[in-house]
């Protein structure tokens, strides 16, 4: 499903150039659940950032799907990330102003689906996240548990094949991290694809595979169990 | 989609309280200035669009030349309707017109008509009024026929049909043969008369001459485009005309197009013109302080857009377009607008009363419901949201999703360089306006205290006729009779404007030069009362007045008063004139009383020219000076003298300084105007301005929680957050000078006699406006500065 080769990111700022990304070779099969670890500041966003195709690399190739994806233009990059990427945060990222259920309602909005196909939509993964009773609620009015399985849920709703997370469980206390492992898990089994950045070796044990990274290369891969 | 993006817009607009308010405030203080200049402007642009034949018509000016003076006027004599309709073919038909004041009596009812128009009977014909009874044809076709409005004819005749019966008209109560009803004239006409009779009731039907010019002429044109080809056969028929006569005296006619008048004709009609230039000006204000609320809509949505930046985050994430960001914020401004639009009707609908009364009209909301008028507004709201929304939804529909989410986004410079401009624009716009003021309102100030040479205090002016006339000497000697009446005279022109045009010679000048001249019949009490200064000679006296009270012509003789302008023109000193022999017109012969200091006896837009004040025994108004004291208990003494010896007409008046600033209305009209939206332009800068600096401060507040913890005192904090702002109004202030200056002069340069633009009138408004800004901005910084800083660290 993913094939990057030699992926470079550079940012550069008025006074240094970081290397982000340097010569970084990957790729993830249909159904895999990868967990990417490494210390602050390897490259972990910047790697999940781009396979998410929110941000395009300096060099090197992407393969998603077999198509190269490198050098798409931002409108290209957007209607292909709508339909087949879901985002989860470590901030949750919820919008403050929409309700649970419109919160994730939005992505099918984005890709044009009816209202009545919506309704049916969200109530059922808001049945399935167990959240269906705080519909109504606002994101401030729900605990870090309930609003991470809110955003769980919006990355579910349109159904894509890629799930990236990047620290999910970050703000989370253990419990509440473990349900969302679980859910995730869950996913999984159901064929999603996900990639997720964490620096939890507990919630690393919950993938298949763990690509440790280090100075915006990987240096190991774990192959579990 | 459409729902969830309305949604959205409304959450957002009520969390932000604040910017919601300010931004409603503005766009609807904006429209509401905008929809009341609108209402006026339409009313103004449309005069005399009812009239289906008003392109075909020319209003005829008369040029009359002598030797290298020349003057232009609004008045023909009688000769040129009838001449010009047989001479020139493009000519269909042609119409002469007066309007006067006469006192009309029905029965008991008895009513000062002021608005009462002579007319030609091709008057259904060339104009467009509807004539509800009567036969357009034969209306006016007789001597002492006359055609009432309806709601004249209602104040006369109740709801009886007035066709038929006879009206006593003038005051000698001649009967006058009620033919018609017609339609009110509507307010966006040039001509509002309430009564309309003959032209032949007068009796001037004369081809005579040319010169004795009292009348106003429309031609109605065979074709529209035939003005030019017209205007040149006029030209060289009177070539021909002159060249055949030896009298200095030359006249020829130049054309005016009639829808062209209101608006553009330096002459006046029948009711006051207004001038392109002041609907300019206030066109321009309106668009002035609508920019000034889009701006501040622009500088509030971006300076916030670092809070909307999550939010646009996220939806780009999840998969939102470019497109549709932009499309929903541009929909958040336009449902802003829409509701200033609502609002702001509700508004003008209020403060309509007060806007009628300020521009002297009747404006109804009514005029703005067409079809036309209504989609025009909505497209220019929805423009303004567009306008006002557009940017920041650039802005923010630009946002990098990945930079905003992972919390790296600050409010780096994003549009900063655009909101400083703007708000630099804003205080321009401002500044300049209050220039403008200040320049307008010194020079109203300048008009209203200019010594004008004579004294326009206390003095009651009141209307004369024939049959006052006769009991004049009684009512004088009633009136003067209590010590408060100080002297009563009469005159044929009030001295606020003489016009009456002469020609001067005097024994010694070769034959037939003539000079021209502006003369005002008046008596011996006119130099008293209203206080013109004698420099040399001597005051009228009573039996100067006998002199001219002689029944033939010949026995008559006269005497002169001249201003220094007219002395010098005859080649005297104010000395050497005195007792020496002159003629006013072709006969007068008389003699010089005294010469009297140049005052100002028109606008002060033009410049003082030589005047004759000369003894007759006829005029138009009574003026008299009162003491001032007790100014009720004087007029109601005066009142009941006047019902004594009058009965024939109620007992009118005005005062003297009331004459005067009615010529000055279109600018104390405009002054006031200015004044009013100068003070909202300011206000709604304020505004936008005080949005954006308790935006800073709050944006501030962690940075001012440090610098306080660190020991910062008060005013360093109000000095770091004023700062800047106070900055932008400076450059401001610097950039407007030089168009306020530049645009002052403009205006000014229409009057003669007018103020100089004063350095003081630039520091004035300069430092008005710093200091506003300052008074704005620091309230915000005092607030900050104040706050507990612990509070603003913890919440971070
Ligand atoms: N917008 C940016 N401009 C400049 N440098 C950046 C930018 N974003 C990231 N970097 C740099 O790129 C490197 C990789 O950053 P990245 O966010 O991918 O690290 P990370 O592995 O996710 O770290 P963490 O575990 O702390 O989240 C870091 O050195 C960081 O300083
Ligand atoms: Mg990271």
């Amino acid at each position: 499903m993913i094939k990057i080769k030699d992926l470079e990111k550079i940012y550069r700022t008025e006074e240094v150039e970081t290397v982000a990304l340097n010569k970084l070779s990957l790729e993830v099969k249909e159904g895999e659940f990868v967990a990417v670890m490494g210390p602050s500041g390897c490259g972990k966003s910047t790697l999940l950032n781009i396979l998410g195709l929110l941000d395009d690399p300096d060099g090197g190739s992407f393969m998603f799907n077999n198509i190269e994806v490198a050098h798409f233009n931002e409108r290209k990059r957007a209607d292909l990330r709508k339909h087949n990427i879901g985002f989860v945060f470590q901030s949750f990222n919820l919008i403050d102003e929409l309700t649970v259920f419109e919160n994730v309602e939005l992505p099918l909005i984005y890709t044009g689906v009816k209202s009545a196909e919506r309704k049916k939509r969200v109530e059922e993964v808001l049945d399935k996240m167990q959240i269906m009773h705080r519909r109504n609620h606002y994101p401030q009015q729900l605990s870090g548990g309930q609003q991470q399985r809110v955003a769980v849920a919006r990355a579910v709703v349109n159904r894509p094949k890629l799930i990236l997370a990047d620290e999910p469980t970050g703000n989370l206390d253990s419990s509440n991290g473990n349900e969302v492992m679980q859910l995730l898990t869950d996913l999984n089994e159901q064929g999603t694809t996900i990639v997720m950045v964490t620096h939890s070796e507990h919630d690393a044990r919950y993938s298949h595979r763990i690509i440790r990274m280090l100075d915006g290369q990987t240096v190991l891969e774990n192959i579990m169990v | 989609m459409f729902r969830n993006y309305l949604k959205t817009a409304i959450r957002n607009l009520w969390r932000n309280k604040t910017a919601t308010g300010i931004n409603l405030l503005g766009l609807t203080t904006g429209l509401t200035c905008c929809l009341l200049i609108g209402l006026y402007m339409q009313h103004e642009l449309s005069y005399d669009d009812f009239q289906s034949k008003g392109k075909r018509i020319a209003r005829v000016i008369m040029e009359y030349t002598f030797g290298a003076d020349v003057t232009r006027g609004n008045f023909t004599s009688t000769k040129v309707a009838p001449t010009f309709s047989r001479t020139f073919s493009e000519v269909e038909s042609a119409i002469r017109m007066t309007q006067t004041t006469k006192v009309v009596q029905y029965g008991d009812k008895s009513f000062v008509e002021k608005k009462f128009m002579y007319a030609d009977s091709t008057f259904f014909d060339i104009f467009s009024f509807k004539l509800l009874e009567g036969d357009p044809r034969q209306a006016l076709m007789y001597p002492k026929n006359v055609v009432l409005t309806k709601s004249v004819a209602k104040k006369y005749f109740n709801n009886q049909s007035p066709v038929g019966k006879t009206l006593k008209v003038g005051t000698d109560g001649v009967d006058y043969l009620v033919t018609g009803v017609m339609e009110d004239c509507p307010s966006n006409s040039q001509m509002r008369f309430d009564m309309l009779a003959s032209f032949s009731t007068l009796g001037v039907n004369q081809e005579v001459t040319y010169t004795n010019a009292n009348y106003t002429t429309y031609l109605l044109l065979k074709d529209k485009n035939s003005f030019d080809g017209l205007q040149t056969k006029i030209d060289n028929y009177f070539k021909e005309e002159n060249a055949k006569s030896n009298d200095p005296f030359k006249v020829t006619f130049i054309l005016e197009r009639f829808d062209k008048i209101h608006l553009h004709s330096p002459y006046e009609g029948f009711e006051p013109n207004n001038s392109i230039t002041y609907i300019y000006i206030i066109a321009a204000v309106a668009l002035l302080i609508m920019a000034i609320a889009c701006f501040t809509y622009i500088n509030l949505s971006t300076a916030r857009s670092v809070e909307r930046a999550k939010e646009v985050g996220i939806r780009k994430v999840i998969g939102a377009m470019k497109g549709q960001i932009f499309g929903q914020f541009v929909g958040e401004s336009i449902l802003l607008t829409l509701t200033s639009l609502v609002l702001s009707i509700g508004f003008v609908m209020l403060l309509l009363p007060w806007f009628n009364d300020l521009t002297n009209k009747q404006l109804s909301i009514a005029s703005l419901a067409t079809p036309f008028v209504i989609a025009f507004t909505l497209i220019i709201v929805v423009c303004i949201g567009l306008l006002a929304g557009s940017y920041p939804a650039l802005v923010l529909s630009a946002f990098q999703p990945i930079r905003v989410l992972k919390g790296s986004f600050k409010n780096t410079g994003t549009g900063l360089l655009l909101r400083k401009s703007l708000i630099v624009f804003q205080f321009v716009i401002s500044v300049f306006l209050i220039v403008g003021t200040f320049i307008i309102q010194s020079q109203l100030h300048y008009i209203q205290s200019k010594k004008l040479g004579y004294d326009r205090e206390h003095v009651v002016v009141m209307p004369l006729d024939m049959k006052i006339m006769k009991v004049l000497p009684v009512l004088k000697s009633e009136f003067t009779a209590g010590s408060d009446v100080l002297s009563v005279a009469r005159a044929t022109n009030l001295p606020t404007h003489i016009y009456g045009g002469y020609s001067m010679n005097r024994p010694g000048l070769p034959e037939g030069t003539e000079i021209m001249v502006t003369a005002n019949p008046v008596d011996e009490e006119f130099v008293k009362t209203v206080g013109l200064e004698i420099i040399a000679g001597s005051d009228f006296t009573r039996q100067d007045m006998e002199d001219v009270m002689h029944e033939e012509q010949e026995k008559k003789i006269y005497h002169y008063i001249l201003n220094e302008s007219a002395a010098k023109e005859m080649g005297w000193t104010p000395e050497e004139a005195i007792g020496k022999k002159m003629f006013l017109g072709d006969m007068r012969p008389g003699y010089v009383r005294a010469v009297v200091r140049d005052f100002h006896f028109t606008s002060l837009h033009n410049p003082i020219k030589p005047l004759v004040l000369f003894t007759e025994d006829w005029g138009r108004y009574i003026l008299a000076k009162i003491s001032g004291k007790d100014i009720p208990g004087t007029l109601a003494r005066m009142e009941s003298a006047w019902k004594k010896l009058v009965p024939h007409r109620p007992f009118e008046f005005s005062f003297l300084d009331e004459e005067y600033n009615n010529m000055y209305s279109a600018e104390l009209r405009i002054g006031k105007v200015l004044n009013i939206f100068a003070a909202i332009a300011i206000l709604l800068a304020c505004l936008g301005l005080f949005g954006l600096s308790s935006y800073s401060a709050q944006q501030r507040m962690k940075e001012i929680g440090i610098r306080k913890v660190l020991g910062a005192s008060v005013a360093h904090i109000i000095t770091i957050l004023s700062k800047d702002f106070i900055k932008l109004a400076l450059i401001a202030t610097l950039i407007a000078f030089p168009f306020a200056w530049w645009m002052g002069n403009k205006w000014l340069q229409d009057f003669t006699y007018r103020v100089n633009v004063s350095w003081w009138i630039f520091l004035v408004a300069g430092s008005l406006a710093v200091i506003i800004a300052l008074v704005t901005v620091s309230i915000q910084a005092v607030k900050a500065a104040l706050a507990n800083p612990v509070k603003s660290l913890r919440s971070e």
